[in-house]
């Protein structure tokens, strides 16, 4: 029995999907050089509902989620030009938006932005891990791939990890297992990962 | 500070937990100042940060509220010029010199060792803890030579090295190396003799400790 989501990423997988609906990188570049708000709005569609349920996910409440999304995706409008596909696909882009947006409305952690900020700022441009010219529907397509198919117990404490910000000790606890074994989920899942991503590429 | 070249990193566990947002402040501070000394773990994060993206897209769709579509069109009219906000530049905080504090810590501690205000904290031991929600955030300053007694830990304990250096079960750790350890983990950590070590210690829980009393720890844990 396939799951919805596998049937979609299978699809994705099959069908090269078409530049127009799936090249995030081209429509960040059409927001970034012309201020295009037609690819902005394809990008809006695609990606506020995603960040809304990823807020929602973490216990916002609606309407503080609604406002969050709206800032999230007005920083892809205002920042397009910082995008740098070198470095991240859009997805991980906005991902990361939308996380330090979280850990600094909602956790209350106004270093950790900064501290992001000076992360990125230390290796400059493209430091050439993701070489220019790999599409970046392609590898999300991988990495979409390799998430389905993580064993259950390994795709269980990502999500717990991810979408619910909790931290290793708490997921041992509501698992009811060591903090040890927690670990060592996370770390076959990354090491697993981690190896699709670098040999199918 | 200057230029490190760690050999004790972020394991792949508190990697995942650090992209996620959901390791403890404490621990997350210490993570990020060994990260700002070692471009191996930068890279690792982004890693991590590639299976955030994934997960995010493959999420469930939340429907929006009425209106949030006009809502977002109206807001991008009132920033039509679409310029992007000048990001602060951080060579003036990143300014290198031998006291200079990594930056991420700068909220935390200031930006130099010198003049700090150091607290007694045991025999051969000054501390200064910082004030965060989560957690305990502490700098340690420990003479050369000298031995932290054997203990464990309730929870995690983080350290990361900023000068000096010291040896422990787990080997020997350097300016810029990472230490994670776990409640299981027990350690006697000896200084290495020739100047103080420095170093940033998170912990995500209490201190435990045998044959040091109470009292003489007791300052870790007043705010
Ligand atoms: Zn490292």
């Amino acid at each position: 029995m396939i799951t919805g989501k596998s049937t979609e990423v299978a699809e994705a997988l099959q069908n090269p999907p078409s530049a127009a609906m799936h090249d995030w990188t081209a429509q960040l570049e059409a927001v970034a050089c012309r201020h295009d708000r037609d690819s902005f709005m394809r990008i809006y569609d695609h990606f506020a509902p995603r960040v809304r349920r990823y807020l929602l996910g973490l216990g916002v409440g609606g309407a503080l989620a609604e406002e969050l999304t709206q800032e999230a995706l007005l920083r892809v409008w205002q920042r397009a030009q910082q995008y740098d596909p070198g470095r991240s696909n859009p997805e991980t882009w906005i991902f990361r938006i939308a996380r330090n947006l979280h850990l600094d409305r909602v956790r209350r952690e106004p270093a950790w932005r900064m501290a992001q900020e000076y992360l990125d700022d230390l290796d400059g441009a493209v430091d050439g891990q993701w070489p220019p010219g790999t599409e970046s529907y392609a590898e999300e397509a991988i990495i979409h791939q390799a998430i389905q198919q993580l064993p259950g117990i390994q795709a269980r404490v990502i999500r717990m990890s991810y979408f619910e910000a909790k931290s290793q000790q708490a997921i041992a606890s509501e698992l009811g297992v060591s903090l040890g074994t927690v670990k060592s989920h996370l770390r076959h899942a990354f090491l697993k990962l981690q190896a699709e991503l670098t040999c199918k590429r | 500070m200057q230029a490190v070249n760690p050999r004790h990193h972020l394991g792949e566990a508190t990697l995942l937990s650090y992209a996620a947002g959901a390791l403890p402040a404490a621990l997350a501070i210490v993570a990020t100042t060994h990260s700002s000394m070692c471009m191996a773990c930068r890279r690792q994060l982004r890693m991590a940060e590639r299976i955030g993206g994934g997960l995010i897209a493959l999420q469930h769709e939340a429907a929006p509220p009425a209106g949030a579509r006009e809502a977002m069109l109206a807001r991008l009219d009132a920033c039509a010029s679409s310029a992007a906000p000048a990001l602060g530049s951080f060579e003036d905080a990143a300014a290198v010199g031998p006291d200079t504090l990594p930056v991420p810590l700068h909220p935390y501690f200031g930006r130099s060792l010198a003049g700090l205000p150091w607290r007694w904290m045991a025999a051969g031991m000054q501390g200064i803890r910082a004030g965060i929600g989560e957690g305990t955030l502490l700098m340690l300053r420990v003479a050369p030579g000298e031995g932290i007694p054997m203990h464990g830990h309730h929870g995690s304990e983080f350290t990361c090295v900023l000068q000096g250096a010291y040896d422990d079960e787990f080997g020997r750790f350097s300016a810029g190396d990472l230490a994670e350890l776990g409640t299981d983990d027990r350690h006697r950590p000896v200084m290495a003799s020739d100047m103080p070590c420095i170093c940033i210690v998170g912990l995500d829980g209490d201190l435990h400790c045998e044959g040091c009393s109470p009292q003489a720890l007791q300052p870790l844990f007043v705010a």
